[in-house]
């Protein structure tokens, strides 16, 4: 861990989690860095979020020690509109996967794989469905037909307006019976008691 | 017929694998020459769906990740948040969890071991280890309410306390799996068929197998002593004495052998669990704003080792209600590309299964 804050500012995020901020270009010398210099030989993840409001995507290249005890993040910031990415399955051959998840997933080009065919999706066209201004709705509505449902299928707020306002007459009618009840049963009792 | 090769699938539909996923094969007679990976038959955009929902919502969806078990990504989603807010939990709900952890382990062992005598024909040990996953599954019904999905580790503890005298049925349980594990070895794991069939296959180069990112057994298997529980404790599993066992035949019956290990150090944890759980603790944190809970703008990367290895989340909070985003990475992902793509080259077709069954390959894990 020494060498790498030798060489790098090192965000410490727990006692066995640490990130470092890098440039795109110096993505692979890190990496090669990492693999030959310090215990940090295993890429176990790339894991990417997109901030749209900052009009980038952060690629974290998660990386294990050989020991499997600490994590470390590299974090590289790419522009959201078609920034290529160094592969790096040259080294990592778990890498080849990961990349075609998310060029698929995010529409982000990694050059050196030419492994980017479909992963998930099959035959997909348009904006990639994780990117955050992929609208769910719309391509819901273009694409799938919603089920009309039985033919004895009820419109649920309808329904429940009816019964409440039955209910309510029921109630206000049976008020009423009882009001009439109670006067007649008045009106006979005074009737007897005058008589 | 030299140099001809045939096409085929295996897969989406095949007892090798749970869930649905194909491999292409171009096979020279019986022998495979190259191996391709597909899934997309189970892909149901639970990260999509996790990026519009806040935590209470995710929460409900996190467990059905992967349906062998569940508990590791209720785990990493409640320690993923725990660690985004600084929320410490309480001891009796680290022992419960562990717990949890411990049995699910053990119900997804039974279950591989369901998958990986049936892919050689030998129906009968399923039907008796998918028999006693059942009784486990009766131990969760009981503390969760639900058989397979649990939705019970919750962020800040898990949802409810332990019925009366469960910890006695517990153990009870695990009197059971102690006798009834010799039966195991008998009837497979020293079964002449299952050595024959799995000694010397599938073989895994043990030089590449930390740097390329395999895990659990696959790692074990090849004598590699390495285990998220042990390298980068999580909960109590730093107070518990259990072993890392570990076969040096990087083959399936290698791997077989240390599945077979893992149950016992299972049942191991699991006692010292009963022994030494605190009777008294909060179950769950008390959370400000329960429903409406906030995650800072920070991303966090939790690991657990689940019964077929690490298993990773990177989550991400941007200070509001709703996860940013949540990235799973299982064990199945380079086990289901990487490894079974080259361990597939110059194997018998007849063994597909078998190599697919011992790596423990998840496919709704791949795709989320």
């Amino acid at each position: 861990m020494d060498m790498i804050k030798e060489r790098y500012e090192v965000g410490e995020k727990s006692k066995r989690l640490f990130e470092i901020d890098i440039a795109k270009d110096s993505l692979i010398d890190t990496i090669s860095f990492l693999m030959s210099h310090t215990d940090f030989i295993t890429l176990s993840m790339i894991a990417c979020a997109d901030w749209i409001e900052d009009e980038i995507f952060v690629l974290n290249y998660v990386f294990t020690t050989s020991n499997r005890d600490k994590n470390l993040m590299l974090k590289v910031s790419i522009s959201r509109d078609g920034e290529v990415v160094p592969t790096v399955s040259i080294s990592s051959p778990q890498a080849e996967v990961m990349e075609r998840d998310l060029h698929e997933m995010y529409g982000i080009v990694f050059d050196g794989n030419d492994t980017l065919y479909d992963f998930a999706l099959e035959g997909w066209e348009g904006m990639p469905p994780l990117r955050r201004d992929f609208d769910t709705l719309e391509y819901v509505n273009e694409n799938f037909d919603f089920k009309g449902g039985r033919d004895d299928n009820k419109d649920v707020k309808a329904e429940v307006k009816r019964r409440k306002a039955e209910a309510k007459k029921l109630k206000a009618l049976k008020t009423e019976a009882n009001e009439t009840e109670a006067n007649e049963a008045k009106e006979a009792e005074e009737v007897k008691n005058n008589g | 017929m030299d140099n001809k090769l045939i096409k085929i699938y295996h897969g989406p539909q095949h007892p090798g694998i749970t869930g649905n996923m194909s491999v292409e094969l171009d096979l020279l007679g019986e022998t495979i020459k190259r191996a391709r990976t597909h899934v997309g038959y189970l892909h149901r955009g639970f990260e999509k769906l996790i990026e519009r929902r806040t935590v209470i919502q995710a929460f409900t969806i996190v467990c059905r990740l992967c349906v062998p078990e569940p508990d590791p990504n209720e785990e990493n989603f409640a320690r993923a948040v725990e660690g985004l807010v600084g929320l410490e939990i309480s001891d009796r709900a680290k022992y419960i969890r562990v717990m949890v952890q411990e049995m699910s382990r053990i119900a997804a062992q039974m279950l591989w071991m369901g998958g990986q005598s049936g892919s050689i024909g030998m129906g009968t040990v399923g039907q008796w280890s998918l028999y006693d996953r059942d009784l486990i599954l009766d131990l969760f019904e009981e503390l969760t309410g639900g058989r397979v999905y649990h939705m019970y580790t919750y962020p800040g503890g898990v949802r409810r306390d332990l019925p009366d005298g469960f910890l006695g049925r517990l153990s009870e349980l695990l009197d059971y799996f102690d006798k009834k594990l010799p039966k195991y070895d008998s009837i497979f794991f020293d079964n002449a068929t299952f050595k024959q069939r799995a000694m010397g296959v599938g073989v895994i180069c043990k030089d590449e197998a930390l740097q390329n990112g395999y895990v659990g057994q696959a790692l074990r298997g090849c004598g590699i002593k390495r285990d998220v529980r042990r390298d980068n404790p999580y909960l109590v599993y730093d107070k518990l004495e259990f072993e890392i066992p570990t076969y040096d035949g990087c083959d399936v019956y290698s791997r077989a052998m240390v599945r077979r290990a893992e149950i016992k150090e299972s049942i191991k944890i699991l006692r010292q669990v009963i022994e030494q759980m605190p009777a008294e603790g909060l179950i769950m944190q008390k959370i400000p704003k329960h429903r409406k809970f906030k995650l800072p703008k920070d991303d966090i990367y939790v690991a657990s080792e689940s019964a077929r290895g690490e298993f990773g989340y990177y989550m991400a909070g941007d200070g509001s209600e709703k996860i940013r985003r949540m990235q799973v990475k299982g064990p199945s992902l380079i086990h289901g590309y990487t490894l079974l793509e080259n361990l597939l080259v110059d194997e018998e077709l007849s063994n597909v299964a078998l190599i697919m069954n011992s790596l423990g390959i998840c496919p709704p894990e791949i795709e989320r």
